[in-house]
């Protein structure tokens, strides 16, 4: 048990946590954006999984940054798909996420039987690429800290850095300029945006695509990243946890990045625990982010609960 | 489908959802095609192997008819929480602890007894029951999405089910990831001998009757179709609509309890295996989407979609296609289905009824 | 010079055949104020919603200064210079006064919104036109007047010159009225055109210039406000001598409410209403008089079952309902009619059987061990059908495929089905055309009459006046004055009281709480 402690508290250990994290907060920022625009993207799970995919198949033909693209262009592609059917079709936006759910795990074992001729497991015979590291070796040269800060924040994934970024991005949009206004206004009260000629289907749209994009992203990091090829249902609930990091984060970017932090520990955690804790079976440590994101859920809902009721006494 | 007889339209009504249904599963079908043809090398034979083989043998048509139990299982259990307007999408971990639970049972000495089969479903349905529970509950006091929990839990529960089969279940120093067979008494005995056909599709015609009595015939199930319309209305007209939402979530878990026994128990496992639901247990999405939520049309979809369901697996073994290519279908079905895409002369009948001024989003029936 | 703006014979039929405009004409000087009049359903709002480019008029022709013009949308009826303000306000409730008020035209550097623009440009705009309300507050703490004036400025951040404001009053205490005049008079004084829409006759005497008078769809007049007196402005809108008058309740029954130190707290644990009571007795209507949001909408909730009480006891008949559930109270003879009766008093998807009864189903009558008895519920079905006269093919019809006005049948049919003890009404009028408004004030004083007490809110003094016997002045959370309903009450000593601009003495108000 020490050594699990101190196994934590290293900084490879924290270095495991950003690298575990950054998928789940591209796939979170996505979420947020269509929860503000008033739509609950389901789909998250799907979209990375298409979009992992998608990426891993280019970049056996194409440099790394264009299979990261492609995938991008896939997520965005399905959130699209999802804003056609739910605006234009009134269908409702759960049952369309679940269809893009149902696509996405059968539609990438026969997508990825078709590329590699008959293999539906993984991508092993594929030589895909990987995202390149930002290695920051002047770091090191810091004087006392160097070492530490060399160690936890050289290596990582460019779209970790993006993703660090993207944050600021993300509140920047939303908070400073008129599209957030825009679309934060669409998700809370369509009829004030309307009333004012604000275009509300068209502010919905991108905001699906947007989220689809973001999750787009997630899908390239986890098999250009994380891991290297692509593996059936390798997300493995990772858009159904971002989900929930987007219940969890108080419809804010930094709330976002608070809630994927909080879940990437626990599946860095779930990673580096079967090592030091040998008396637990692999099973159980890997059902931990899950059974971390039904505890968190409760939680935060009850506080979240408890805040808007608290709201409404400025109100009076 | 409510009680009341004289209800002119209803004919018609179901017409046009049986319309709807069997568009959006031609177009799907012609999809099907058009991505075989790209991708085959004998696209004929791998579409026709689609399309015909589950009644190519009488061996087949047993395994039709087994999955048409469980869709029609998994479809009640979606429907039933679907009509109170929960999204809860548990099934899968409550047949996953059914039937783990349902295998205890079998494997314990009551196992042997006479008394294994109806114990084994009891304990089934209890421990499905108190999985539905959990995110119900969730819900109505901390006000937590049941979507993201009720994943969640099953992802949790295949964890757990997998771990016990692996560790504990599976006969030691074999390195098998399933049980032994259960003993012949806690096996579902076959209806026709020699074949799948077992206790397992009346168990799922008997909850169908159970299920939509309890909707349509109760007092229960009317509060629960109101909250599923309108909650506000419901807490306005005195019905709690918390308790109705948890009861309808743990009914809705009962039956995907009974479904982990059914699986289990039934003469195509008569044990338990990691990773046994073969995704199907999740498939009922569609059978709820497709059947409006009615319990009485879930086996006529249970029984369209099994047989399409059936047909791409033998085809995965049969041709060069493999046989996830149906999720394309099963997607393309989900998102016809749940649009608003109307048949000609739809509006032209609602007309000549004389409703006057018909909402089209209302007068769809109120579907969910 | 042609007039400003135009509407040449405009003719709008809806979807099912209902014909809101035919052959509509409107004509509004630059520099005026015009009032269109109408009682509701007369088609002001599809008017003003055509002005507007929110829905495209069947036939006929629109004119801005003399030429021709068309709006796909409200966009291009903002680009053109004409602003509207709604009844029900389109504000995002957790933005602040400057984000809505520049949502959709903000200004920008760049890709940023320059957000010290837009605060600068509302204030001057609320210096100009004496539109008074903090740039910088979030819209959901402002009282109702406040959030119009920020719909105003949302208009006049636009810079339109034609103004709709629809309904402006019907939200407003009289003394807010007042306010909101002066604002109107100072757009008028510095060029802007205002189109004012309204049913209350003294109101629209009161502001404008010029007056169209709509009925049932058509224009039947256009005068000179000058010129015209209440009476025959009255006679063209209604088409005859109408009274809506009520006659006053003759039975005296005994107490069949008794509100007794009520207190009412948010579950946050904010008071809401505090040391309320009052009695009603048997044969009466009281009608609860207040600003909306000073606690006549908990006191009903209260009552019937859906909010919980901090302290004090509600009585009926002597009994103490409050530990009481919803059911248990509407066992015991509480009906309760409400606010919103789409939203809240149906599910449209369900029948129209069960949602006549969908209240008992704790009745032994419809439900049995747990299980419906159909026959009873289809029965009871038919013969509400038959005596409230709603037109639906029959009982197993969903409730949504009615038109809207039966759609409130059906909630009053339900409530009404048996003799109420004690009848709690909210809004009862409130969107609903002449036909619906006669057909729930006769299904109130039927009730009345039969001998169920009555506890009536409303937004509309006029409404309170017709009905009620007694009233009950609402101010911030207590009550603050009580009058028995004489011909000399008026709106306006009502309006002082719920502005919480005079008090009354304890004794009268004792005397007229009974």
């Amino acid at each position: 048990m020490i050594d699990l402690l101190l196994a934590v508290f290293s900084t490879t250990f924290l270095f495991t946590v950003i690298r575990t994290t950054t998928p789940l907060l591209l796939a979170t920022l996505g979420g947020l954006l269509s929860d503000l625009g008033g739509a609950l993207n389901v789909a998250l799970e799907g979209m990375m999984l298409i979009a992992a995919l998608t990426a891993v198949i280019v970049s056996v033909y194409a440099p790394w940054y264009v299979a990261v693209l492609s995938g991008l262009f896939a997520g965005a592609l399905l959130g699209a798909l999802m804003a056609l059917f739910h605006l234009r079709f009134k269908a409702d936006i759960i049952l369309v996420g679940f269809a893009v759910n149902i696509l996405a795990v059968g539609g990438t074992v026969f997508a990825l039987a078709m590329a590699t001729g008959g293999d539906k497991g993984t991508s092993i015979n594929l030589p895909s690429k990987a995202i390149p590291a930002i290695h920051l070796p002047f770091l090191e040269a810091i004087p006392l800290v160097g070492p530490v800060l060399f160690q936890l924040f050289s290596g990582h994934s460019t779209l970790t850095w993006f993703a660090g970024f993207a944050v600021f991005g993300v509140w920047y949009v939303l908070y400073r300029t008129p599209y957030g206004l825009w679309l934060r206004g669409v998700g809370e009260y369509p009829t004030a945006p309307e009333a004012a000629g604000i275009p509300v289907n068209k502010v919905r749209l991108w905001s699906l695509i947007g989220s689809g994009a973001f999750a787009g992203l997630a899908g390239a990091q986890l098999a250009m990243f994380n891991y290297v090829g692509f593996t059936r249902d390798m997300t493995a609930g990772r858009g159904f946890i971002a989900l929930g990091a987007v219940l969890l984060g108080a419809r804010h970017p930094v709330g976002a990045l608070l809630a994927a932090l909080l879940f990437g520990f626990f599946e860095a955690l779930a990673i580096v625990m079967p090592n030091h804790v040998r008396w637990m079976p692999g099973e159980m440590i890997q059902t931990i982010p899950f059974v971390v994101t039904v505890i968190a859920l409760i939680l935060f809902s009850y506080r979240s609960r408890r805040a808007s009721q608290l709201k409404t006494l400025t109100r009076i | 489908m409510t009680a009341s007889a004289s209800r002119p339209d209803r004919f018609k009504v179901f017409r046009a959802e049986l319309g709807r249904a069997l568009v959006a599963l031609a177009m799907a079908l012609a999809v099907a095609f058009l991505i075989i043809l790209g991708t085959s090398a004998d696209p004929w034979q791998a579409f026709s192997t689609l399309v015909t083989s589950p009644l190519s043998s009488n061996r087949t048509i047993g395994l039709w008819v087994d999955d048409v139990a469980k869709l029609t299982l998994t479809g009640i259990a979606f429907s039933l929480v679907f009509q109170a307007r929960q999204f809860a999408l548990g099934v899968q971990g409550q047949v996953y602890l059914g039937g783990l639970c349902a295998t205890l049972v079998a494997m314990s000495p009551i196992g042997t007894t006479f008394a294994a089969i109806p114990l084994a479903i009891i304990a089934a349905m209890i421990a499905g029951a108190a999985y539905g529970f959990i995110p119900g509950y969730a819900k109505a006091r901390f006000g937590a999405s049941e979507i993201v929990s009720s994943l969640m839990l099953n992802y949790i529960a295949i964890l757990v089910v997998n771990y016990m089969v692996r560790a504990h279940l599976a006969p030691p120093n074999t390195g098998q990831l399933m049980t032994a067979r259960f003993p012949e008494t806690a096996v579902f005995p076959a209806i026709i001998p020699g074949t799948r056909f077992d206790l397992g599709i009346v168990i799922a015609l008997v909850t169908v009757a159970i299920v939509w009595f309890a909707l349509y015939r109760t007092a229960w199930g009317l509060k629960l179709r109101l909250v599923g319309h309108n909650p506000r209305f419901a807490e306005y007209a005195g019905i709690k609509a918390n308790f109705i939402m948890v009861s309808a979530m743990t009914a809705a878990g009962a039956v995907g309890g009974l479904l982990g026994a059914v699986f289990v128990q039934g003469r195509a496992f008569g044990q338990l295996a990691i990773d046994f639901d073969g995704n199907l247990a999740f498939e009922g999405i569609l059978v709820a989407i497709v059947a409006r939520n009615r319990p009485l049309a879930v086996p006529f979809v249970a029984l369209a979609y099994g047989y399409l369901r059936q047909g791409a697996q033998l085809m995965g073994f049969r041709s060069d296609v493999p046989s996830e290519m149906i999720a394309v279908v099963q997607a393309l079905v989900i998102l016809l289905v749940a649009s608003s895409f109307t048949l000609p002369g739809r509006r032209f009948i609602a007309r000549l009824l004389g409703r006057g001024e018909a909402d089209p989003s209302t007068a769809a029936g109120g579907s969910r | 010079m042609p007039p400003l703006l135009q509407a040449e014979s405009i003719t709008r039929i809806y979807p099912g055949g209902t014909v809101a405009n035919d052959g509509v004409s409107l004509s509004v000087g630059a520099g005026e104020i015009h009032a269109v009049v109408g009682e509701n359903g007369a088609g002001k709002s599809t008017l003003m919603k055509i002005l507007f480019g929110l829905e495209q008029p069947d036939a006929g022709q629109l004119r801005l200064e003399g030429k021709p013009i068309a709006f796909a949308n409200p966009r291009e009826a903002i680009d053109a210079g004409i602003g509207m303000v709604f009844q029900h306000f389109s504000l995002v409730p957790s933005f602040t006064v400057y984000e809505n008020v520049a949502l959709g035209s903000e200004p920008r550097s760049g890709i940023r919104f320059d957000r010290e623009k837009a605060i600068a440009q509302v204030r001057a705009l609320s210096d100009q036109f004496k539109l008074r309300v903090d740039p910088l507050a979030r819209v959901s703490n402002l009282p109702v007047g406040q959030q119009q004036r920020v719909e105003i400025l949302k208009a006049l951040y636009r810079d339109a010159r034609i103004l709709i404001l629809d309904e402006p009053t019907a939200v407003l205490a009289p003394q807010e009225v007042e306010e909101l005049f002066v604002a109107i008079r100072a757009l008028v004084a510095q060029g802007r055109t205002v189109i004012f829409i309204a049913h209350k006759l003294p109101e629209v005497l009161a502001i404008s210039d010029r007056i169209t008078v709509m009925r049932a769809g058509r224009t039947v007049g256009e005068v000179a406000t000058s010129e015209v007196t209440e009476k025959e402005l009255a006679t063209l809108m209604v088409g005859r001598e109408v009274s809506l008058g009520v006659e006053r309740s003759q039975s005296d029954g005994g107490r069949a409410c008794e509100i007794d130190t009520v207190s009412i707290q948010s579950e946050a644990g904010v008071s809401l209403a505090t040391d309320l009571s009052l009695n009603v007795y048997a044969g009466e209507v009281v009608g609860l008089v207040g600003v909306e949001g000073n606690g006549q909408a908990e006191l009903l909730e209260a009552v019937a079952g859906l909010r919980s009480v901090t302290s004090g006891e509600i009585r009926l008949k002597g009994e103490n309902i409050v530990p009481l559930g919803v059911l248990d109270r509407r066992g015991r003879g509480v009906a309760s009619i409400p606010e919103d009766r789409l939203a809240e008093g149906l599910a449209p998807g369900a029948t129209v059987a069960e949602n006549l009864v969908a209240t008992r189903l704790g009745d032994p009558r419809f439900v049995r061990r747990g299980v419906l008895d159909l026959k009873a519920i289809r029965a009871n079905a038919i013969a509400l059908i038959d005596r409230f006269s709603i037109r639906v093919g029959g009982p197993a019809f969903a409730v949504g495929t009615l038109s809207g006005g039966n759609m409130q049948k059906v909630v009053v049919a339900r409530e009404l089905a048996e003799q109420p003890e004690l009848l709690l009404v909210n809004q009862p009028t409130r969107g609903v055309d002449l036909g619906a408004t006669q057909f729930i004030w006769a299904s109130i004083t039927r009730a009345r009459d039969a001998g169920a007490a009555v506890l009536l809110s409303s937004a509309d003094l006029s409404e309170l006046l017709a009905l009620s016997d007694r009233l009950v002045v609402f101010y911030r959370g207590r009550i603050v004055a009580a009058f028995i309903n004489s011909g000399d009450l008026s709106a306006e000593t009502l309006g002082a009281f719920m502005l919480g601009l005079e008090t009354q003495d304890e004794t009268t108000m004792k005397a007229a709480l009974r």
